[in-house]
């Protein structure tokens, strides 16, 4: 049951959940989350937001990395540090992403020109964490590394 | 929906007590999802923390290094969960156990209460084989 994606961190204190790439079990992420979050003493507001941006991490993986395909899994890696909680969500890459749309700024023209009036996400989610880094899972797919510091 | 693997999460975690309430966590928001009444949600929650402590004290006899797995998965009529640690101690069932009420009388240690409550709260509980380790499966009926 082990994942070359968790191997780096193996010696640190890692929770690790696959999830199937189905709307709706980004809540699954998010309670597990929280639930470690408030344990490690984090305030309520950081653990809204928190929710908020592995929800957004989740669902990008499960409707464009994973194109909804139930079959393949959305890992997240969760490990309590002494100083913050650092969050790992990784897709199976069915759609690698384009580099530019992990740093723009939507505005809210763009936004509504778009039929979901979607594209928030990754801004929600470098607006709300301490630190945000994409880069390529060992797998291939795509891989989301975020930090939220204990104060 | 017809692939058990649509529905079905993993989940693993240091055999570390105080772990058990994530993963307690984890699994009641995934039976939620699956529709489990909220009060079948809390049988489950208090049995499957039951099965963690297990694993995590005596299966994987409280090493830190070691893990303990969980895989849940959707069979038609009901959700199933397994807990199987890492086999540093393997699982050897007791004759002579007392019962929950026999305990609270006094006539024995409060303590070892775990598969008596897991049996009582779930509807199907056994060891079953792993590849390594014990593997516990709980089933719970929707």
């Amino acid at each position: 049951m082990s994942d070359e994606t968790s191997q780096p961190e193996r010696p640190e204190k890692v929770i690790e959940l696959r999830l199937p790439s189905k709307l709706g079990y980004e809540r699954v992420a998010m309670d597990t989350a929280s639930s470690l979050a408030r344990r490690m003493g984090f305030s309520n507001d950081r653990v809204d937001s928190l929710k908020t941006a592995i929800s957004e991490a989740v669902t990008n993986a499960i409707e464009h990395g994973n194109q909804q395909d139930a079959a393949m899994k959305v890992v997240v890696l969760l490990t309590a540090r002494k100083d913050g909680l650092v969050v790992s969500v990784a897709d199976q890459g069915c759609k690698p992403l384009a580099q530019g749309s992990t740093t723009s700024s939507p505005t809210i023209e763009e936004a509504f020109e778009r039929d979901d009036k979607g594209g928030w996400g990754i801004w929600l989610i470098r607006e709300l964490m301490d630190e945000v880094e994409f880069s390529t899972a060992p797998s291939g797919g795509n891989q989301v590394r975020m930090v939220i510091h204990l104060e | 929906m017809s692939n058990p693997l649509n529905n079905s999460m993993d989940l693993s975690f240091p055999s570390e007590l105080g772990y058990e309430v994530i993963a307690r966590d984890a699994v009641s928001a995934f039976a939620r999802r699956l529709g489990l009444s909220a009060e079948r949600v809390e049988d489950l929650k208090t049995a499957l923390s039951e099965a963690c402590i297990n694993a995590i004290e005596h299966g994987n006899s409280l090493r830190p290094d070691l893990r303990v797995f969980i895989h849940c998965h959707l069979e038609p009529d009901r959700l199933v969960i397994e807990v199987i640690d890492q086999g540093a101690t393997e699982f050897v069932a007791r004759d002579n156990v007392l019962s929950i009420s026999e305990k609270i009388a006094g006539l024995g240690s409060l303590r070892g209460m775990g598969l008596m409550l897991i049996s009582q709260l779930c509807d199907e509980s056994s060891f079953v084989p792993g590849p390594e380790g014990n593997c516990m499966r709980l089933a719970f009926s929707r």
